[in-house]
Formats: structure tokens, sequence, C-alpha cells
């Protein structure tokens, strides 16, 4: 990642700051220094500097919402945010501030897997709970000692879904190419599992080198199996060659790929007779949940996607979890935050819904916009939704979100 | 046991991919012959002889030999200019300085592609099309042009160095520079051919994996260790060694698939180094030029 200068980067904390703070203004005075703060550290610059300030915006709704209804514990909530930059070290500091000087109870937003695992440690030593959207297996993994939660789909979940979704299209033999990767072995493992427990079968599975120009025996090697489906677990520099040699071995059965690898740019670079027919999936919003059209309504945005419905989902859990343990500290969210959004207790879509039925000592169980939020013990989400596109005449249309 | 077609595809496959590495190679091996270090900006000038190509044949809609011609001539000429006004002050301090500034010149090139032509993957204007087979084994129309491409090419670098005066200087300098310049020929002239052919091959070979693929600008710094790896094996400086050593790299890619899995392919080609560098430490036919 480019180094920023200092200068500007102070300039924009600022200007941030005072954005944030600008949106709060009433909201601080009305508190009069009684305010819950709770902390925000997505990235504002850096590669995530698209979805951090979308995902910051998303919480700030939530919030609003509360606020406006009474707020959290007899109190107003304060969202103290902080930039992650995409940058571990930067990242380290800025949790560090909220933690030993802020004191929040809670840190939401990580997104680069790098950076979560440098903040995670900080928190689960500091008795502080983090929600993350970072999809690497590894990090569900950590010792947090519960203190994190994560809305993102990891691999093991993915590769489950996906071949779920394959077996269910009444593919009987499939074959998967993945590119050198840390996830290329166990989405393969996964899926195989999966693809025999639906009765479909994974007749073969490569993992090829990146950085060839041809393919074509990698090509000849997976059409040897006799596949009628070939999943292409790469990116899209291989996975368009890919493309281009099994249409020029006349391969005529599905292609399966990740909508990172297949993009629209990847469609303009290639004849629309090549890219014909082949099915992408991105894990997707729950856009069938009345949460998702509430968070709709209260960001203004049409199609909320799957970072700022994850954001949303955050700030509601956190806010119930701690209004459930009657307490806003770190232990309290962890020991009471898988009460308010698993179980049998009333389905709830957002978070003012659940405070008020909480406050009447009922059971509740949110189900989120992202999808139902429901948690195993190390913190990975056990469903979410998936968006199936296929590609007809060099375009996407949409399959279906299931 | 595989089957003897099977063995037969990926010779056929090897020699394919094998020939569109030996045109770089060349341009790689023939710079090094006269100028005696790496010039790993062929990596950024095989990229630019790519884009020269898709701006004549996306863009100016020419069909594919002028744009081809097009890849070579851009390459050359940048590779003239970049040697000019860049690689040439650091020859004096050594090969090594002028290899590593090679490489900063070439990241530098690479971003001023990046600047135009931004990082998506483009592709050709042209149409893909299905393989034939011949017998069991499994031919595409594609790899027999760019085949045809490079042979023509190196047909070419070998008729004018074997038979023009220009040629026959460039391979005195290489030979012997203190002898060629007591003959009177001029080094300055001779670095300035050898460069636009150099990197007009290279240009050239870039804009054939681009037909391949697709172009971004990274497609060069894909192929150079491969590249490279086809120069050493074969005798860098040796120009007949670079063909035979792509060959050799490119059959030995795709044979290895016999008994590896398909990660381990590109090991095969710095393995191969080892093993010429161990047993015939001067690559299969040693460093004369010609």
């Amino acid at each position: 990642m480019p180094q920023t200068p200092r200068e500007p980067r102070r300039r924009f904390l600022a200007s941030a700051g005072a954005l944030a703070l600008g949106g709060l203004a009433p909201a601080l005075v009305r508190a009069q220094g009684e305010a819950l703060q709770l902390g925000v550290l997505t990235p504002l610059t850096g590669a995530g500097g698209f979805d951090g300030p979308r995902m910051a915006k998303a919480m700030q709704a939530v919030i609003d919402e509360v606020n406006g209804n009474g707020g959290l514990l007899g109190r107003k909530i304060v969202l103290v945010v902080e930039d992650g930059q995409t940058n571990p070290e930067a990242a380290v500091r800025a949790a560090r501030k909220l933690i030993d000087v802020t004191k929040v109870p809670a840190i939401m937003g990580t997104w680069a897997s790098a950076v979560t695992s440098a903040v995670a440690p900080l928190c689960w030593e500091s008795k502080t709970f983090l929600t993350t959207v970072s999809g690497a297996d590894s990090i569900t993994k950590l010792p947090h000692q519960g203190y994190l939660i994560r809305t993102q789909p990891n691999n093991h979940l993915q590769a489950g879904k996906h071949a779920e979704f394959i077996a269910s299209m009444g593919v009987k033999r499939c074959f998967m190419m993945s590119i050198q990767a840390p996830f290329a072995q166990p989405t393969q493992s996964r899926a195989t599992e999966v693809l025999k427990e639906k009765g479909s079968q994974m007749v073969g599975t490569l993992i090829y080198d990146k950085d060839k120009t041809t393919y074509r025996s990698e090509v000849d090697q997976a059409l040897r199996a006799n596949p009628d489906l070939i999943y292409l677990n790469g990116y899209a520099p291989d996975v368009t060659i890919l493309l281009r040699d099994l249409y020029r071995a006349g391969y005529g059965g599905k292609r399966f790929a990740q909508s990172y690898a297949v993009t629209t740019k990847v469609l303009d670079s290639l004849p629309h007779e090549v890219t014909e027919g082949v099915i992408t999936v991105q894990p997707s919003a729950d856009v069938t949940s009345p949460a998702y059209e509430l968070a709709k309504k209260r960001l203004g945005v049409a199609e909320p996607d799957s970072y700022e419905t994850q954001a949303t989902d955050w700030a509601s859990l956190v806010s119930l979890a701690i209004a459930k343990a009657k307490t806003p500290t770190g232990t309290g969210i962890r020991d009471s935050v898988r009460s308010i959004c698993q179980g049998s207790g009333q389905k709830v879509y957002s978070a003012v819904e659940g405070l008020k039925l909480l406050a009447q000592g009922k059971d509740i169980n949110y189900e989120g916009a992202s999808g139902p939020c429901d948690f195993t013990e190390i913190g990975d989400i056990t469903d979410c939704k998936f968006r199936y596109n296929k590609v007809e005449n060099g375009k996407f249309v949409l399959l279906k979100v299931a | 046991m595989p089957s003897l077609a099977e063995v037969g595809q990926l010779v056929v496959n090897g020699v394919m991919a094998g020939t569109i590495l030996a045109v770089p190679a060349i341009g790689l091996t023939a710079i090094y012959a006269v100028l005696r270090f790496p010039n790993f900006a062929l990596a950024s000038h095989a990229t630019i002889g790519a884009f020269a190509g898709y701006v004549a044949n996306a863009k100016l809609g020419l069909p594919l030999l002028p744009s081809v011609a097009m890849a070579f001539v851009v390459a050359g000429g940048v590779g003239v200019v970049s040697d000019e006004t860049v690689l040439k002050r650091f020859r004096p301090a050594g090969y090594v300085t002028t290899a590593i500034a090679s490489i900063a010149l070439t990241i530098a090139l690479e971003n001023v592609l990046r600047f135009i032509f931004g990082n998506e993957l483009r592709g050709y204007d042209l149409p893909i099309q299905r393989d034939f087979r011949i017998g069991a084994i499994r031919v595409g129309p594609q790899q027999l042009d760019n085949l045809a491409i490079a042979g023509v090419a190196m047909a070419a670098l070998f008729g004018f160095l074997a038979f023009t005066r220009t040629g026959k200087a460039m391979r005195a300098v290489a030979d012997n520079p203190m002898l060629a310049a007591i003959k009177g020929i001029d080094a300055d002239t001779i670095a300035r051919v050898v460069n636009f052919v150099g990197m007009g091959l290279a240009g050239l070979g870039g804009m054939l994996i681009g037909l391949d693929t697709t172009i971004d600008p990274l497609t060069g710094f894909r192929s150079i260790l491969s590249v490279f790896a086809a120069a050493v094996v074969g005798g860098l400086g040796s120009i007949p060694g670079a063909l035979v050593g792509a060959l050799t790299v490119g059959v030995g890619e795709e044979l290895c698939l016999l008994f590896l899995s398909p990660d381990y392919r590109s090991a095969v080609g710095f393995v191969a180094i080892l093993l010429v560098l161990t047993l015939r430490p001067r690559g299969i036919l040693g460093q004369r030029a010609f």
C-alpha cells in the first residue's frame, strides 16, 4: 500500500472526525458526556477505501435510529470512528487508541484479513468485542475466547454452498481447476465432500500454476475426466485463459467461477461465444429479508451490498447484546450476543424493534440484512445467501439469490 | 501409464508454447551477446508490443499481420529510445548495475502503460477458433498462426545475421568487441540496431502471448522468468541456443505433467537452469552468438 504523507492523513482524519461528530452533534449535546462510546475501525483509505466509509455510514444510520428511540441503557450512543488505512500497523495504533484511551467495549469494522489478524489479539487481551468482514479461515481459529464474530462467509462455508448449488443444477460430474493459492486445497476438499453428500461427484481436481500463457494441457487433463461442470477457482487473468482454452478444446459443459474472476471487464475482453453460459457466484446480502428492506430505507440506497448490510448487522447485534447484558462491556457483549441472534426468541429485523422487546423482558432472535446472523462457537456464521449470475450474450443475468 | 496420444499432445503443446517463448528469448540473448548484460526491461517492451498490436488491431481495425508488424516496430523504437536515454549511461558501471537499472526501467515503463491503459484485461479483436484434430492430437488454428509468425520472424533474423552487412557487424561485435572496433565497426550504431531488433522481438513475443491470452500491464512481467530460463538453458548469448532453450523449457514443462501436478510446472524451467548450469555452465549451445 502506498504510504500517505503525514500531513494529508492528519487532515483527512481531522475532517473524517469532524464529519462523524457533525452528524452526532445533537446527540452529543443531549448526552452531556454520558454517551456510550462504540469503536468503528474501518479502512477509510487504502485498498478497502471503497467499502470502509460505506460501512461506517451504515453503522451510523443504525445508531442514529437507536438514539432517536431513546438510546441504549438510557444513554446515547456515540460512534468513535478511526481509519484502519487497510494497513495492519496503522490499524493497530488506531485500535490501541480506541481500547486504551476511549475504552470502547466493542470495535466494529475490520476489513482486510491481515488487519483483523493484527487487531484481534489486542481485542481479546483487553476483553473488547470485535466484528469483522475478513474472510480468511484462520481468523476465527485464533484463540479469541469468543471476543470475535464475523459475518462474512469463510472459505469452508462458501465451498459447501457452491457445491450444493452445483448439485442442485443436476450436475453429476464436477471437475475443479484451482489456482495455486491458500484457498485451493480447502475449497476442493469441502466441495468434494458436499457434492458426494448431495449425490453428485467430484471427478477430479487439479491445482495450476499462475502466470502461464496457456493451460492447454491442464484443460486436456480436466476433459479426460469427462465432467459436465468445471469449477474455475482462480483469478481473472488465469480464468480468462482457461475460458479461451476450454472453448478452443470444444468443451460444451457448464463453467462456474467466483464473480471476482469473471468480471464485466473479463466479459468485455472475450468474444461472447467464449463466455456464454458461464455461471458466477458471490456472497450476497439477504435481499428477501425484511431487515434488508429496512436497511434500504435507512440508507436511502437502492441495493445495499454485502458490506453495508454486514455493518448494519454489527451495529444492531452489538446494541442488542449490550441491552441484553445490561452492561456496556466487551465481556457482556460476548456472553449475550448469541442469546439475541439465535434460538427460539421472537424474530426481529432491526435494533430498535429488538430493544423494545428486550425492554419488555422478551427473548429475541435478530435476523439481519446480511443473513440470519447465527454464529458457531468460534464466531463464524452458519448460513448466508449467495448471488448466482449467468452470462448471456456478454452480460450478467441474475439466476437467483439463494 | 500415459498413452502415446497423451505424450504426443503434450509435446505438441510444448513445441507451441516453446516457439512463442523463443521469440522474446532470442531478443534477450541477442542484446546480451552484443551489450553483455541481461536486459530485464524486455518484460515491459513485450507488454508495449502487445499494447501497440492491440491499438493497431482493436482500435485502428488493422488485421493480424500489420498489427504484429506494429508490435515489432513500436517495441523496437521504444527499446532504442530507452537504451539511449537510460541504460546506456549505466553500462560503464558494469553489468550488474545495468541489469538492476533495467529492472527499474521495466517497472517504470509498466506504470506508464498502466497510466495510459489502466489495469483491466484487454483482448484482441480476433475471433477465437475451435481446435481441430489430426488423429488423436488437438491443434489450434491460432497456435498454428503464432507458430508461423514466430518461425518467419526467427528465419528473418537468421537471414539478417547471416547475409547482411549490419548483421555480420553485429556478430563481429558479439564475438570480439575490441577487434570489431579496430575494424572500424561503430559500437553505438550496432547497439542501436541490436536494441531495435531485440526489443522488437520482445514486442512481437508479447503480442503472440497476448493473442493466446489477454493483455494487461503485467503481460510481459509474468513471462520474463520463463524467457530468461529459456535463454540461459540454451546458452545466454547464443541465438540458436535461445530457440533450443525455449523448446526445451516448453516441452519440458509440458512433459512434466505426466508425473507431476500442474502447480509444479514453473519449477521445471528453473530446475532445468540448475541442471544445465551444473553440467554445462555455458548452456546447451554455449555462448557463441551465431
